[in-house]
């Protein structure tokens, strides 16, 4: 139908390749990028790349957000971080090792933190986005959003290694401790 | 309730509290007045006692309640506490002196593998963030049902949950990494060298074999192991037992030495 109406204007018949891009850059900006029940999705452009992943966990949005915040614990149950240090909290700074990258530190600072709602660090280069939402009966979503980018991005973004896989191990790894401690007696 | 019963009910329970609050403490003194103050402070609040929970849950969350304030105020002790307590042990001559002192005139001051192994996780649990080691003992060796431990702690299900189970796995892993009586290769010999010190006629090996968990540490998994490391607490008073005296010297001693450690230490 759409194409259709397009089709009869003449102004399409002009900017024919015009609209038909615009159309496409329009889908790939509303699809849902956590579409997936714990698959990650990542999404290009020139200056930046977002990864993320959701996923249900049947348990009570305090123990993920005990999970997500209490630093010391992270390798324990992660098996995507190898340690942090520091104290989770508003306004702090933690340093933070992970599998994709083990020599490096990156040095993060908490940006948001809402109480078994949202959690929020970064550095210069990219935020990631911790939320937690109540679904109904006992489950929780839990979302994770890594943005990275700048307009130095082209020229250090082939060096950075994709997040996909350790963004799903890491949702993975959440669910199952997370559903653990919920029905431990 | 009247002054009469509660007295008479608290006889019943103090002597699991003051076990309680020693192990959390690590400290005889610390013990002896958190629950005298419990007490004094049970006394004055009788009156709101309304019986919601049992008595014994109401002491025990007072107690919580002024041990978790003094021991916010100290740093948690670290997980290779045994090794820093030997180290100090044995460049301190009087306090060699004084345990074979003990050994040798108390009537409390034999030594069994079973009660060390007990102090040893007293020890080493003080390395847990505080909830997670006041949880584990609640819920492990005082067996309170994890909606008590919501009221001792006044906090949530959730929460409970949480730090059991991390406390618990936290300890189960330091145990599993250190102690040579489940793992061929841990680090930690202490209480058959002790033994071997203490009780030199004895066949060491032996007298560890007497214990299930060293019995059952080659065909049990962790999980079952650290049942049987909690039965062993719950069956050990450290008050009331022929090795407490010789046990509670040790304790003081790793106290003493552990604060002075944290306090050198530099984070």
């Amino acid at each position: 139908m759409l194409s259709f109406c397009f089709a009869q204007s003449s102004k399409w018949k002009q900017n024919k390749m015009k609209y038909l891009f615009t159309i496409l850059t329009i889908i790939i900006m509303t699809a849902p990028t956590t579409a997936q029940n714990g698959k990650a999705t990542t999404v290009k452009t020139t200056f930046h790349r977002e990864t993320s992943v959701r996923i249900d966990i049947k348990a009570d949005a305090a123990i993920v957000w005990a999970l997500l915040t209490k630093a010391p614990d992270y390798p324990r149950w992660n098996s995507t971080i190898t340690s942090i240090a520091g104290n989770i909290a508003l306004g702090e700074k933690i340093k933070l090792k992970s599998v994709l990258d083990p020599k490096r530190t990156f040095n993060l600072k908490v940006k948001e933190f809402e109480t078994n709602k949202k959690l929020v660090w970064g550095d210069g280069q990219g935020t990631r986005v911790y939320t937690i939402t109540n679904s109904g009966g006992g489950t929780v979503t839990f979302s994770m959003i890594e943005k990275i980018g700048g307009l130095m991005f082209p020229l250090y973004a082939k060096m950075i290694p994709p997040f996909d896989q350790s963004f799903e191990r890491f949702a993975a790894d959440l669910k199952k401790e997370a559903e653990t401690i919920m029905n431990a007696k | 309730m009247t002054l009469e019963l509660f007295n008479q009910e608290f006889e019943g329970i103090v002597g699991q509290l003051k076990s309680y609050i020693l192990r959390i403490t690590a400290s005889i003194a610390d013990a002896e007045d958190i629950v005298h103050d419990t007490y004094l402070k049970a006394l004055d609040k009788l009156h709101t006692f309304r019986g919601d929970s049992s008595l014994k849950t109401w002491l025990f969350a007072i107690a919580s309640n002024i041990a978790k304030d003094n021991l916010r105020a100290q740093k948690r002790w670290t997980e290779n506490t045994t090794d820093i307590t030997k180290e100090a042990a044995l460049s301190n001559r009087q306090f060699f002196q004084e345990a074979m002192n003990i050994r040798m005139t108390s009537p409390y001051g034999q030594y069994e593998a079973k009660e060390h192994i007990a102090l040893c996780f007293t020890c080493i649990s003080k390395s847990l963030p505080l909830e997670q080691q006041l949880c584990v003992f609640l819920k492990e060796v005082y067996q309170f049902k994890v909606s008590e431990i919501m009221t001792i702690l006044d906090t949530t299900e959730a929460m409970v949950k949480y730090y059991l189970h991390t406390g618990r796995s936290k300890m189960i892993s330091i145990f599993e990494g250190r102690c040579a009586l489940i793992n061929k290769e841990g680090v930690c010999h202490q209480c058959s060298e002790l033994n071997g010190i203490f009780n030199p006629k004895q066949n060491t090996q032996e007298e560890l074999m007497k214990i299930d968990l060293v019995r059952e540490a080659k065909i049990s998994d962790k999980e079952h192991l650290f049942d049987l490391r909690m039965r062993i607490l719950r069956e050990v008073d450290p008050y009331k037992s022929k090795a407490t005296e010789l046990q509670l010297h040790h304790l003081e001693h790793n106290r003493r030495v552990m604060e002075k450690y944290l306090e050198e230490r530099v984070d």
